[in-house]
């Protein structure tokens, strides 16, 4: 093998098999997480270096089976079955080989080569099991190194081997379950319509069993491969053939049976199938207060975390700003320049880094309840509810810290291993409130209704219900086919330790990855409402989001907003709370000096409401303008969140847009149902 | 019977699995097999089937559960 080339690796493994830490582990924080061409599915990919040699390695996403059911178990199969793949890393559970080696049974007729790691082996031993790692080895054909990837043992075996050259990966002997196929009559005519040497890297037999099994997108392919005649001919001995992923499928596992009597003895001991924690967070009537309680215990530790870390850069954001504005002036920059670098450009960098700071608190924290295994406990009891949603279970999760702050949610989402699941989750996520959303509801709304601001809020919560069922439906419709459909059959992982070193690295590469991807749009979004709200003489009247909001005045209007309001209402994008400050600035000052960009990046301003805002604002207006920050984008930060979590910038920009079309319907509809009954 | 009639504490085996092919494969390939044993872990009302198979605790929605035929196998 050459040695400009680079060698790479697939990893291979079912869900919850410690998959991701291996991955970690290996490559720390040299990760590229993207999508799969035209799929919605992620792909990571990393690399590391073993003597001065670099690797790369593929996360391929976790899947049960390759059974061509999903988007996840294509892309693994076509990444496993495709060019460039050098050796496959295939992770098995030691804790509970059998069912782990499925994945490894149905791969078994794909023609690369494989090393197995076994992982998860302390479980194993305190199950009370003792693997043969040697004996599984020679039964496997291919090398089976014993690992315990969360507390990284046996990952240096693996570095060892790379490093003397002696990695080398085998072919899996497969001849005793071909064997237990051929329990099939029609097996035989079928291979023998199908070339010796198989199909690109399936073999024939593989081939054949899928075919039998009733997987569609086999079958197109052995299809395309061999043309419509022959076809025609395995159409004929398909027919009638039933049942055929029941029989494989227990051909598998005896074959899986068979190894794993061979090479594990079990001395039966303890078996602590659910402790009594466990039974308490999986009960039917303690199982949801307890994650309710745990997802909001981990939210306001995350807060204190988060906003400490918060203050800290506050205060280096106060020094730098301050500093180089001196600075400016000294040299006698433009004022406009000095505004475009410290207020735009700056203030975006730091409302990045900001969001960043409660990123990290939130991925610190639900990261490690991830890694421990409760979030299955969360999706087993919240399961039913969120169904009604299109939702996974954990979904509860992030909705619940978005009542905190958007970021908080975005980030949670995490948890959600399916990209597409995750998007829809954000989706809907944005129209659960933060807490600045509350001051705004609660500051207008008393000011304007008094004690009926408590209808105002129980009109907000069932708009909210209803928006949340509307945005399922259409984004839905996108991101969740029945196919789709999970948690109908789920594995509840047993509780375990997690590494901290690899989970720290881990968040804090994801932290460096979100500040990268999110600070470009933050600052892009930034810049242009400085141009909006840039005036040279501090006068509103000169800036451009005064004409264009007194030139469309006409249009606002029928939803209910004057210009001022609707003003206040594009600034509540930077943060819902600034559109407090600026109608503050708007009615109390009346045409003085005022810098709504200052304002909007959340500079502190006493909210003094004069009586002019009563006396320019009617009662419907004031409605309208409450849905429509309630309902409208959440602020920039959370944006820039998205973005980064769901690497798809044109999807949060699709969402944004929605966002906005819903706030105005939604402003329109309280404004005139305002006018009819205030 | 099927597994959503279960009761809880008790040992069954698996006899037979009904539907269409993309369940069949989702079932069989987390390791819920004709001639499977379970255990019955939890089996109240509203949340889904919890059971212990092949050394791992898994949940299986009601809905799903009546697919699924078992048979008392009374050993542990």
């Amino acid at each position: 093998m050459n040695n400009a080339t680079i060698k790479t690796f697939a990893l291979m493994g079912q869900p919850n098999t410690g998959k991701s830490t291996v991955f970690n582990a290996l490559t720390g924080a040299r990760q590229h997480i993207g999508n799969w061409p035209g799929k919605t599915v992620e792909r990571k990919e990393g690399y590391f270096e073993v003597g001065g040699r670099k690797y790369r390695i593929l996360d391929l996403p976790g899947t049960y089976s390759l059974f061509a059911n999903s988007e996840e178990e294509m892309v693994t199969r076509d990444a496993l079955a495709g060019e460039g793949i050098d050796v496959i890393l295939a992770i098995l559970d030691a804790s509970q080989l059998e069912r782990s080696m499925f994945l490894l049974s149905d791969f078994a007729g794909i023609n690369q080569p494989v090393v197995v790691l076994l992982n998860m082996l302390d479980i194993a031993e305190e199950q009370g099991k003792n693997i043969d790692a040697e004996r599984l080895s020679r039964a496997l054909g291919v090398p089976v190194l014993p690992v315990i990837a969360n507390r990284g043992e046996g990952l240096g075996t693996l570095r060892a081997l790379l490093e003397s050259g002696n990695l080398e990966g085998g072919l899996l002997n497969t001849s005793a379950l071909e064997e237990k196929y051929r329990i099939n009559p029609v097996l035989s005519e079928l291979i023998s319509l199908m070339p010796e040497s198989g199909i690109g890297m399936y073999s024939a037999i593989w081939l054949a069993v899928k075919l039998l099994e009733g997987d569609r997108d086999a079958a197109g392919y052995v299809k395309d491969a061999l043309g419509t005649k022959t076809w025609v001919q395995i159409e004929r001995i398909l027919e009638g053939q039933k049942e055929g992923i029941l029989i494989f499928s227990d051909c598998k596992f005896q074959w899986i049976h068979e190894l794993a009597e061979q090479s594990v003895s079990a001395a039966g001991g303890a078996r602590a199938v659910r402790g009594r924690f466990d039974r308490l967070a999986t009960s039917g009537r303690w199982g949801k207060f307890i994650a309710l309680g745990i997802i909001l215990g981990g939210l306001l530790l995350s807060i204190i975390v988060g906003f400490s870390l918060m203050g800290i850069i506050g205060a280096i954001r106060g020094a730098v700003t301050s500093s180089l504005r001196t600075w400016f002036e000294a040299v006698n920059a433009h004022g406009a320049l000095t505004s475009l670098i410290c207020d735009a450009i700056l203030g975006g960098v730091f409302i990045a880094l900001d969001m960043v700071c409660y990123v990290f608190a939130i991925s610190l924290v639900f990261g490690y309840i991830e890694e421990v295994g409760y979030m299955a406990r969360i999706s087993y009891v919240f399961d039913g509810v969120m169904q009604r949603l299109r939702l996974h279970g954990k979904a509860i999760m992030p909705f619940l810290l978005c009542l905190g702050c958007t970021i908080g949610g975005v980030a949670g989402s995490r948890v959600i291993d399916s990209w597409k699941q995750r998007l829809l989750t954000i989706a809907i996520s944005w129209v659960v409130p933060c807490i600045p959303v509350w001051a705004v509801v609660g500051v207008m709304g008393s000011i304007f209704f008094g004690f009926g601001v408590v209808w105002v809020v129980i009109s907000l919560f069932a708009a909210a219900a209803l928006h949340m069922f509307v945005t399922s439906i259409v984004f839905g419709r996108s991101f969740s086919s029945p196919e789709d459909r999970t948690g109908l059959i789920m594995e509840l992982p047993p509780y375990h330790r997690p590494n901290k070193k690899t989970l720290l690295s881990f968040v804090w590469y994801r932290m460096k990855d979100v500040l990268l991807r999110a600070t470009k749009l933050i600052t892009l979004v930034s810049v242009v409402f400085w141009l909006l709200s840039y005036s040279s003489d501090g006068d509103i009247a000169s800036t451009i989001l005064y004409r264009a909001g007194t030139f469309i005045e006409p249009v606002t209007l029928f939803f209910g907003l004057n210009w001022e309001l609707f003003t206040a209402f594009v600034v509540s994008t930077l943060g819902k709370e600034a559109s407090l400050g600026v109608i503050s600035a708007l009615f109390s000052t009346a045409g003085g000096t005022v810098n709504l960009f200052e304002l909007g990046m959340g500079n502190d301003s006493a909210i003094q409401l004069t009586a002019a805002l009563m006396t320019r604002v009617s009662q419907p207006q004031a409605l309208a303008f409450i849905f429509g920050v309630f309902f409208t984008v959440p602020c920039i930060a959370a944006l820039g969140a998205t973005a980064a979590e769901t690497h798809s910038v044109r999807w949060t920009v699709r969402m944004a847009l929605y966002y906005v079309c819903v706030a105005f319907v939604m402003m329109g509809i309280a404004y005139r149902v305002g006018l009819m009954i205030l | 019977m099927t597994m959503a009639e279960v009761k809880e504490g008790q040992f069954y085996t698996i006899r037979r699995i009904g539907g269409e092919t993309r369940f069949l494969s989702r079932v069989t390939s987390i390791g819920l097999t004709p001639g499977t044993n379970v255990e019955i872990l939890q089996a109240d009302g509203g949340l889904p089937v919890l059971i212990y198979a092949r050394d791992t605790m898994l949940a299986v929605n009601r809905l799903e559960a009546m697919r699924i035929e078992v048979e008392a196998s009374g050993d542990e």
